[in-house]
């Protein structure tokens, strides 16, 4: 085994901090999974076969699907480059920033991002590149990778936090997380409104319409791609879905494999450039990343390619809970972007096998993974191909399996025994005789070396094969079957159908508006019911409550009649464009999503995006006959499609990105008001 | 009528284990079916298909399929890796050999693990086995996750006479066994088993089942290496126990 992989692991078994931040993040997650997956509204089997033959249709059919998404991207006003390596990406990139003479750019998450090693090369190019999301945002002021797919700073305690910011911030020590969240709020609330370039990644592309889709639960994605005059997207060729029924199916696995929620706090739509002049971005880019895919695509991973980047195959792995995101290293030390089984995958199918071959043997083909994965892709298989060397392969090349010489050499001669009769009988009896000789018990007390011998004995191989029995075994009564009966009703059910059927069955038949209140409850949103006659009295009396006497807000044509004449008669002030000091946004809403507690604001004249986003408190009023039972139906509609940047909101901002521990009130809101108007 | 099976007892078993299979001899005579042992059987081949080596397991794969074919009547295979690789790895090592696959598969099409047989060919649940005491189950991945096979073992399990049967924390977890795994990497398959050994040890089971022999091995030698009493114990060997299990840890009915 590879020397440098070896003491990573080593080390990381040995650091009792990182164990029990794995140990956490695999109870945490698989619990709060389970209680999402039971939330779904169909079988979750049926749900993701589903979601595998679509993304096996796109992996199938990539260049006529790009071909018509990039088209469509067009069509909605986006510059679509073509990036083949990670160099050209990177060119491109800084291309962009160049032209527009920028010197901050502002980043959220994106593991496309760290695969290229965007930061330091943008770095070295004269920027300043600053991450925006939380966890993104401790590991790079602490120049480490991301330690996980989704939560990058799992390996971090609070106190090693309150450290960093410390030493790299210059604030005062404090490992309260509340604070630390606030600290980034205030800190990178400047990035987001000086910062020349947004740079994001991209969860969905969809081909029909060309909407780039981008979930974030802290908000710093709209805020990359709202606040600043250039946005660049940046995603790998294959993370397409034909359609928008189709994103609804994608958007109801994705984030409860990830974190456990039904759907991230902000599902941003994004079709084109703002079209209303003096409102940002000016510009959209899309940077298409092939770096390795076609080949992928082109060999036995392909599978791979299907991945939707959940992280969920990260919080079932056994090897991933002892090593850590850090843990999988390459031949030269570097660890990879992509860690866990769909990591050891991707790692040496997109950065040699050469490299990192050597991980798809790190596992014990447990399938975890595979049952765990909301595509259904066949993990264990995969890194199957990887040990034989086929993983890679293109017509032409000859297939190298990555065993080591001394267990190749093994099971070689191992073969050899085992396909004849005689050789294997005879080694079976040499086993058993020298077995007799070493052995004082049962057992064999193997050295370390052997690796077995590591951490078990080995049981004593018998003198007396069962082959040699088996003609001694009475034969029995073949006549009176013993034992025949007919089997009972099955008795076992496993915990986790107990805990489905539980859930399920609390979810009784209810109201759309009623299913809507409870599930933005339960998200922290506070939802009133009132008539347009009151609406007015019950928002004054939230602003006056809230010391509040100046709003960013839709305009009149888009809230119910006379609405905003009565607060401006009460004394509230009145803007429709971003001011950092102004605490309070008012909106309307398209719809709303009956089953996840879910807004759905898109943009236009009149309906500026950073009224629900910039304000700490955002006010909502939403028709009770605007509430949808399903995301699909709302996806769907006309004025959604049509908005150039839409977001679905769906409770208050909110990150787990310290030590897992829930903080509501990122970088979007930290409280949503919904006043809902039933006539 | 009577069934005739024909037993693939595996390399394991067959080397470190034969009192186990001669439990499931008797398992299987006892519920009136015929036992049959195509004596020229050796390996499976999955350690070298784990391993990465397929033009070697494709070698150990035909020589099995070889064997079989000379039989009738089910294969019965104490075992959910085995079951799980003939199955389903066999059609994948075959798959661009015309000449070889539909014999795959029509080895594939008659294997089955020893509880689904019991339960779901045969259609058993009691079997009259008694064991006195706590017993647990511990869920092989192979089993578990590629053959699907859980209700089956844990029927059988409940209807033990006499025991008082228990779930073990994280059952479903793997044991860091992994096969060549668990030479290549000593280091985690440690960490993993010490996880499965603190599981077993808080939970007070008596006896802990399961229907692998791989699984079996691991456990039991990191019990031993600890100076703490192995307790995986074969399905088969106390389905064959009308009584009750032999005390001593060592001996060879409770796997080891």
């Amino acid at each position: 085994m590879n020397s440098i992989f070896r003491a990573q692991i080593r080390s990381a078994l040995a650091n009792p901090v990182l164990q029990e931040a794995l140990d956490a993040n695999a109870k945490r997650r698989s619990e709060a999974r389970q209680d999402a997956l039971a939330s779904l509204p169909e079988d979750w089997h049926t749900l993701r076969r589903r979601a595998h033959t679509l993304r096996a249709g796109i992996v199938d059919s990539l260049d006529e699907h790009l071909a018509e998404f990039i088209r469509q991207a067009q069509n909605n006003g986006i510059i679509v480059h073509r990036a083949a390596t990670a160099q050209d990406a990177v060119d491109c990139i800084a291309h962009i920033a160049k032209d527009n003479q920028a010197k901050l750019i502002a980043k959220s998450k994106s593991m496309v991002s760290e695969e290229i090693n965007l930061n330091p090369a943008l770095e070295a190019e004269g920027f300043q590149v600053v991450e925006t999301d939380l966890g993104e945002y401790i590991v790079q002021l602490r120049g480490e990778r991301p330690a996980h797919i989704i939560t990058p700073a799992i390996h971090l305690r609070r106190q090693e936090v309150g450290s960093t910011f410390q030493e790299k911030l210059g604030v005062p020590y404090s490992d309260d997380i509340q604070h630390l969240v606030r600290v980034a709020r205030h800190t990178l609330r400047q990035v987001f409104l000086e910062a020349d370039i947004g740079i994001s990644g991209v969860n969905f592309g969809v081909v029909e319409d060309g909407t780039l889709c981008l979930l974030t639960n802290e908000g710093n994605g709209r805020m990359v791609t709202t606040l600043p005059p250039i946005h660049i997207a940046l995603m790998g060729i294959e993370r397409l879905v034909p359609t928008r029924a189709d994103l609804a199916v994608m958007l109801q696995l994705l984030p409860r494999s990830a974190t456990g929620q039904k759907i991230t706090v902000y599902t941003s739509l994004i079709r084109g450039p703002s079209a209303i002049a003096g409102i940002n971005p000016r510009q959209r880019h899309l940077v298409l990343l092939d770096n390795g895919r076609t080949a992928i695509q082109n060999s036995a991973l392909r599978e791979a390619l299907y991945c939707i980047r959940c992280g969920a195959c990260l919080n079932v792995c056994p090897v991933f809970r002892e090593i850590g995101g850090h843990g999988y290293v390459g031949q030269h030390g570097e660890s990879s972007p992509y860690p866990g089984p769909i990591g050891s995958v991707l790692s040496p199918g997109l950065f040699t096998a050469e490299e990192f071959g050597h991980l798809a043997r790190a596992s014990t083909l447990c399938g975890a993974c595979k049952e765990t994965c909301p595509v259904d892709i066949d993990l264990p298989k995969l890194l199957l191909q990887v040990r034989a060397g086929v993983g890679t392969v293109r017509k032409g090349q000859i297939t190298t399996p990555n065993s080591p010489a001394a267990l190749s050499l093994g099971l070689g001669i191992y073969t050899w025994l085992a396909t004849n009769r005689l050789r294997f009988t005879i080694a079976q009896r040499v086993a058993g005789s020298l077995g007799k000789l070493f052995a004082r018990s049962h057992w064999i007390h193997l050295p370390a070396f052997t690796g077995w011998g590591y951490s078990k004995d080995f049981p004593l191989p018998s003198a007396r094969p069962f082959r040699d029995r088996f003609a001694e075994q009475p034969a029995g009564d073949i006549n009176s079957p013993a034992g025949v009966n007919n089997p009972p009703e099955t008795q076992f059910t496993s915990a986790v159908i107990h805990r489905t059927e539980e859930l399920k069955a609390t979810l009784e038949v209810i109201s759309a508006s009623a299913r809507f209140a409870k599930e933005l409850a339960a998200l922290g949103g506070q939802i009133t019911f009132c008539s347009t006659a009151n609406l007015a009295t019950q928002v004054m009396a939230l602003l006056r409550s809230r010391d509040i006497d100046s709003v960013i807000s839709w305009t009149q044509e888009h809230l119910p009649a006379s609405f905003l004449s009565i607060l401006i008669s009460s004394g509230i002030r009145i803007t429709h464009e971003a001011q950092p000091s102004i605490r309070a946004g008012l909106t309307g809403a398209l719809a709303a999503v009956a089953e996840s507690g879910t807004l759905v604001l898109p943009d236009g004249a009149g309906k500026p995006l950073v009224a629900s986003l910039t304000p700490e408190i955002h006010i909502a009023i939403l028709l009770e006959e605007d509430i949808y039972n399903n995301l699909e139906e709302v996806l769907c509609l006309p004025q959604l499609k049509q908005a150039n940047a839409a977001v679905l909101i769906s409770g208050p901002s909110r990150t787990a990105d310290i030590e897992m521990s829930l903080t509501v009130g990122v970088h979007g809101p930290r409280e949503l008001y919904v006043f809902c108007i039933k006539e | 009528m009577t069934h005739t099976v024909q037993l693939l007892i595996t390399c394991l078993v067959d080397s470190l284990y034969p009192e186990v299979g001669e439990s499931v001899v008797r398992v299987l005579r006892n519920a009136g079916i015929q036992v049959g042992f195509p004596r020229g059987q050796t390996c499976c081949g999955q350690p070298a298909y784990n391993a990465g080596l397929r033009s070697e397991a494709r070698r150990m794969a035909e020589y099995t399929i070889r064997t079989f074919e000379a039989t009738d009547g089910a294969v019965v295979i104490p075992s959910g890796s085995c079951a799980a690789m003939i199955r389903h790895s066999y059609g994948d090592l075959f798959a661009d050999d015309a000449a070889c696959l539909p014999r795959a598969r029509r080895l594939a099409a008659r294997t089955f693990e020893l509880s689904e047989y019991l339960v779901d060919v045969l259609g058993l649940a009691d079997l009259g086995a008694r064991f006195e005491g706590k017993i647990g189950y511990h869920a092989s991945c192979h089993l578990l996750r590629e053959l699907g096979v859980d209700r089956q073992p844990r029927l059988l399990l409940n209807s033990l006479h006499g025991a008082d049967v228990i779930e073990i924390a994280g059952a479903q977890e793997c044991c860091g066994f992994g096969g060549v795994f668990s030479i290549e990497h000593p280091e985690l398959s440690a960490a993993m088993l010490e996880r499965k050994i603190q599981s077993i040890e808080q939970s007070q089971a008596e006896a802990v089942i399961s229907c692998d022999a791989g699984c079996i091995s691991h456990i039991n030698g990191g019990l031993h290496r600890r100076g703490l009493r192995p307790r995986l114990v074969h399905l088969a060997a106390v389905l064959d126990a009308p009584s009750s299990i032999p005390d001593d840890p060592g001996s060879q009915p409770i796997g080891g």
